[in-house]
């Protein structure tokens, strides 16, 4: 555990990489205009589903316009 | 006049079937032509190989003193019937874009850019995203990615077709102005549009050239003179109207249960000898009306006959 | 040449505006970082999910710093190629497609300029994603595990960027013919083939562009590579970019576009 603590700078960057990725998945699904299914569903999977929900949302839930 | 557009015998098909079954014609400088036609009847195809968007099967098609559409394709704006943007981009952007592949300069562009977009009334929209745009709007930001570049010669197919009856004002009304300044060859499947824009016609049905020339020579040509006849629904007056068909100065006679609409020879001696035999045989007529064909008429007879 | 730049820069704009030069980018660095910190913290991480008897653990042995370099190649060889092949599968599809390419072509732009501005918009988006996210696994790598050399981390590199090149060029060529899904999963299934038959063959198939991923790995481990293989290998792949371009460039001009 004190091992953990004192990696803590290098740990920190990756959560907030993760908090970055999904504030950019929420921020283009707040501007789409239309998203494949409804967009609550796609807010759950982005929060919920870390890298990977933020990863489905750009790749499939995004509609190029 | 100098020719700014020659094409001779065009041809396309797709498979075995032919779309475009040998286009000559000519356009000239500064000239405002329609290509009318019906539904299918290969206008697209034809816009779309003077374009450069298709390759014809066989023909020529000649632009100034170009003979590959490689190098005249600078000096053509085009808008196809449903232009489709970046929605990402805003339309200033995009029309800098289209001016950039254009080969302009980067300070021409920004002036023209300028210019064009208040000339289709997007001035105030030019930094909004066209995701945003309506399809009026849109299709005026395809008119304003065609003439960015002052092109030679305006291509565009079906302007007017898809919009409402405001959308449509605008549209021909800028029409109206863009003809003053460039050559432009639109399709249409509607007389009323052609006449109201333009002063020359080429009419197309089933992938061939049914008529051409100035709408006014066209009228006079297609002028026939015409007699309709209407009678009381009653097997006498029915019979004698049946008959007239078989008179030697009709023409031709289309004839629907009651009424019968004659061509002509004369139009005045068809008058007297139809009013006579009309008194002597003492038909309860209900209508009379002697005039001549319209232009709609010719265009419908023109395409159906094909 | 004005017209490939002016082209470029719509597709860098496009990139940006849909956010694609920022969480590709992201989630390679996550990839890169994630690595080597479970590869640190694995007892730690085993032990709270339990389960794991305590002689197991006390088994584990963090490996080299080299080699969880490997692993995040390899990592990226999964995940990092079918995030790159499914972002750009859409590039020249989604033109046709969706219509805007019938404004574009009447334009006095050749197809191979807008080929080959595709091209570059999608090697700079490999460069900046697999730049950013090698740099941090390397940095990390470095800090937590132990040191790297970094000549071998740059030789490394270089051969397992142009192998994610090669992905991106053939999903650009097939996406030219197909649509866009369609070309998603021709390409990874051709990146696939290649990749097994070099694996189940390694003898038969040492020109294979696959042979770049082992290469790679075999540098960062600090094998010495035979310079012919490394030659041999970088020039197939090339030649095999330069085809397929060229072959999008024809196709994109000969084929008719959808109405």
């Amino acid at each position: 555990m004190d091992e953990i603590i004192a990696y803590l700078p290098l740990i920190l960057p990756i959560l907030i990489l993760q908090l970055v990725l999904a504030v950019i998945g929420l921020i283009s699904l707040s501007k789409a205009q239309e998203v494949r299914g409804p967009k609550w569903m796609w807010i759950l999977i982005i929060v919920l589903g870390n890298m990977v929900g933020s990863i489905l949302y750009f790749v499939i839930g995004r509609r190029d316009v | 006049m100098m020719g700014l557009l020659q094409v001779t015998d065009l041809k396309k098909n797709f498979g075995k079937e032919s779309a475009v079954r040998g286009l000559t014609f000519q356009l000239e400088q500064g000239k405002c032509v329609a290509l009318l036609g019906p539904n299918g009847a290969g206008k697209t195809t034809t816009l779309r190989m003077l374009a450069g968007l298709l390759e014809p099967s066989s023909g020529e098609i000649i632009f100034g003193e170009h003979h590959s559409v490689t190098d005249y394709r600078k000096w053509l704006g085009y808008l196809p019937q449903n232009p489709t943007f970046y929605g990402w981009m805003s339309g200033q952007e995009y029309i800098r874009f289209a001016a950039g592949l254009s080969g302009m300069e980067q300070k021409e562009i920004s002036k023209r850019t300028e210019a064009v977009l208040a000339k289709v009334g997007l001035q105030d929209a030019a930094k909004r995203r066209i995701s945003g745009y309506s399809g009026g709007m849109k299709q005026r930001l395809g008119f304003a990615q065609a003439l960015v570049h002052e092109p030679k010669l305006l291509i565009l197919d079906e302007p007017v077709s898809a919009l409402d009856p405001i959308g449509r004002r605008e549209v021909i009304n800028l029409l109206r102005e863009i003809r003053e300044e460039t050559t432009v060859l639109f399709s249409t499947h509607v007389l009323h549009d052609a006449e109201e824009i333009c002063d020359d016609i080429l009419v197309m049905a089933k992938g061939r050239l049914a008529e051409q020339g100035s709408l006014s020579s066209l009228r006079e040509k297609h002028r026939q003179p015409l007699v309709i006849v209407q009678v009381e629904r009653e097997r006498e007056a029915l019979l004698w109207l049946d008959s007239l068909k078989s008179k030697p100065y009709v023409l031709q006679a289309d004839i629907k249960a009651d009424i019968a609409e004659l061509t002509v020879h004369d139009l005045g001696s068809a008058r007297d000898e139809l009013m006579r035999e009309a008194t002597e045989n003492r038909i309860p007529l209900v209508r009379f009306e002697a005039g001549s064909s319209s232009l709609e008429d010719m265009f419908v007879k023109v395409v159906s006959k094909q | 040449m004005r017209s490939t730049w002016i082209f470029y820069r719509k597709e860098m704009l496009e990139m940006s505006r849909s956010f694609k030069l920022l969480w590709i980018p992201i989630v390679f660095a996550i990839l890169g970082i994630m690595m080597p910190i479970t590869s640190l913290f694995m007892p730690e991480i085993l032990e709270m999910s339990g389960g794991v008897p305590p002689e197991m653990l006390s088994l584990y042995e963090t490996p080299s710093s080299a080699m969880v370099m490997v692993q995040v190649l390899s990592q990226y060889s999964t995940m990092g190629v079918l995030i790159l092949v499914l972002s750009c599968m859409n590039s020249v599809s989604g033109e046709r497609y969706g219509g805007t390419a019938e404004l574009i072509m009447v334009k006095p732009i050749s197809s191979f300029a807008i080929i080959i501005a595709k091209w570059l918009a999608q090697c700079t988006q490999v460069f900046i994603a697999f730049g950013f996210g090698y740099i941090a696994s390397f940095y990390y790598t470095y800090q937590m595990i132990g040191p790297l050399s970094w000549k071998s981390g740059l030789a490394s590199f270089g051969l397992y960027g142009l192998w994610l090149i090669l992905g991106i060029t053939i999903a650009l060529l097939f996406s030219t013919v197909l649509r866009g899904a369609g070309a998603a999963f021709v390409t990874l299934a051709i990146l696939a083939l290649l990749s097994l038959l070099n694996s189940l063959l390694p003898t038969w198939f040492s020109w294979s562009p696959a042979r770049l991923t082992a290469l790679a790995s075999e540098v960062l481990v600090g094998n010495l590579l035979s310079v012919t293989s490394v030659v041999i290998c970088c020039l197939i792949t090339i030649g095999i970019i330069v085809f397929s371009l060229l072959s999008a460039a024809r196709l994109l001009q000969k084929r008719v576009l959808p109405n």
